[in-house]
């Protein structure tokens, strides 16, 4: 950022209102005005690399029928991103369902060391495996509520947190219906699936979706027409989860329940 | 005359008003916020410059081609990434050299039946279709099940075939993970 060198000096006569006279001000102001425009196009040109977000527009897909329930995922996730312990940014959750009574759901420390025997008196008449994570809605709440812009959306298809401007006020935790913001005791900041913004920028696919070993989670491009997740969403009955509240979830599952949600 | 200074007056106090706005803006807005939105845009390269920790399979062909042809020929485990029961890459490669007279850090891997169980436990929420047994004694034939190296008697997890024998190399107790063994508690009730 070129600009700040010229634009801090002048800044600093502004300080003194004591002896300031009007010619010094008038002078001091068109410094001031002058360097600000450099500083602001220096910015923008300090940021761009070779990596196009506007030729992106990322989707996830989570085929219910194929999850094992073996908490991978959540364990690459941990590491990948540095998640503290009790956290999750994604977890598997247990469904036992059965028509008289509903759905009882546990995940036993989100999943992460796997799942012990069904610890329930629930007779379930049907049981799956659900992965959950940030959806990375289109009309999200989240970060209508964000008083700072630290939640913000990306052009290719993301809701991501800025730690440095993030203030940990925890609104946008409340406000996610899917539970998955939360305060990161480390950072004191707001934290959430990036999608792993780190490796999907560079071709990779999110560490969760590296370490599935049953295919049940898949990231895809929807501006790549050869892309599969994109085929399977044209062509599969996908759903999103919680539908009617409007957050347009860029996270689709196959084959869900009516309990899911 | 008089109007003319009036004129002066307001014009100044714009002039203020202007000056002390964009003043605010430049000290208080941090570089690139509003570049594409009411965000910081430098952020985006931020979170893109994070590093990289699973390397995916591929990633550990180059050193062991062995394992890999392995996992190549047994089909059963192909689709099962190294990094899930090994850990990340960047533990291993970009690690502490502990001892001295290794070059890289050693794979956090759990020896024990535990890791095993992680996929085959027999659960009912999982698909029928999977493979799952029972984890008891019977089945390990009374060996314990908290023993290094229990399944891979019979098992060799890279091709999952079955083995006559036991291979005699790896020995090395390395169990890492047993210490985050914590209290299960739950995200959602």
């Amino acid at each position: 950022m070129n600009g700040e060198d010229g634009a801090s000096a002048p800044q600093e006569q502004t300080y003194t209102f004591d002896e300031l006279n009007r010619r010094d001000l008038l002078k001091g102001t068109l410094r001031l005005a002058s360097g600000a425009v450099v500083m602001v196009a220096g910015a923008g040109a300090a940021t761009t690399t070779d990596y196009e977000w506007t030729e992106h527009k990322y989707a996830y897909l989570i085929d219910i029928s194929k999850c094992i329930g073996c908490g991978s995922c959540v364990r690459a996730c941990a590491a990948e991103n540095h998640v503290p312990k009790g956290f999750f940014r994604t977890w598997v959750e247990r469904y036992l369902v059965s028509h008289d009574h509903g759905a009882y759901v546990d995940s036993p420390n989100g999943g992460r060391e796997g799942f012990p025997p069904v610890d329930t008196n629930v007779k379930p008449t049907k049981s799956f495996f659900v992965p959950k994570m940030c959806n990375h809605c289109t009309a999200t709440p989240c970060i209508q509520v964000c008083p700072v812009g630290a939640s913000y959306g990306t052009k290719d298809g993301l809701v991501l947190v800025d730690d440095k401007r993030c203030i940990g006020c925890g609104y946008c935790v409340q406000a996610c219906p899917y539970g998955s913001r939360y305060i990161n005791e480390e950072t004191g900041c707001a934290d959430k699936c990036t999608w792993c913004y780190h490796r999907i920028t560079k071709g990779l696919k999110p560490a969760c979706v590296e370490v599935c070993p049953t295919g049940t989670r898949q990231f895809g491009d929807m501006k790549n027409e050869n892309d599969p997740v994109r085929a399977q969403l044209e062509k599969e009955p996908v759903t999103i989860l919680q539908e009617h509240l409007l957050t347009e979830p860029n996270c689709f599952y196959l084959h869900a329940d009516k309990e899911v949600r | 005359m008089e109007r003319a200074r009036h004129v002066l007056r307001v014009g100044v106090l714009l002039l203020l008003l202007v000056s002390g706005v964009t003043a605010a803006r430049v000290l208080m807005l941090p570089a690139s916020y509003g570049d594409y939105g009411a965000y910081r845009y430098d952020n985006v390269a931020e979170q893109r410059n994070k590093p990289v920790i699973h390397g995916g399979a591929k990633s550990c062909q180059g050193c062991h081609e062995k394992q890999w042809n392995l996992r190549e020929d047994g089909e059963a485990h192909l689709k099962v990434s190294c990094e899930v029961c090994h850990g990340p890459l960047a533990i291993h490669a970009t690690g502490p050299d502990k001892d001295k007279d290794k070059k890289i850090a050693d794979m956090p891997i759990d020896k024990t039946a535990k890791l095993c169980a992680l996929c085959h436990r027999r659960l009912e929420s999982r698909p029928a279709a999977f493979p799952q047994i029972n984890f008891d004694e019977k089945h390990t034939k009374g060996e314990k099940l908290d023993q290094p190296g229990v399944c891979k008697k019979c098992h060799d997890p890279h091709t999952t075939m079955f083995e006559e024998e036991a291979k005699p190399e790896d020995k090395d107790e390395k169990a890492e993970e047993k210490k985050d063994e914590k209290k299960p508690e739950e995200k959602k009730p």
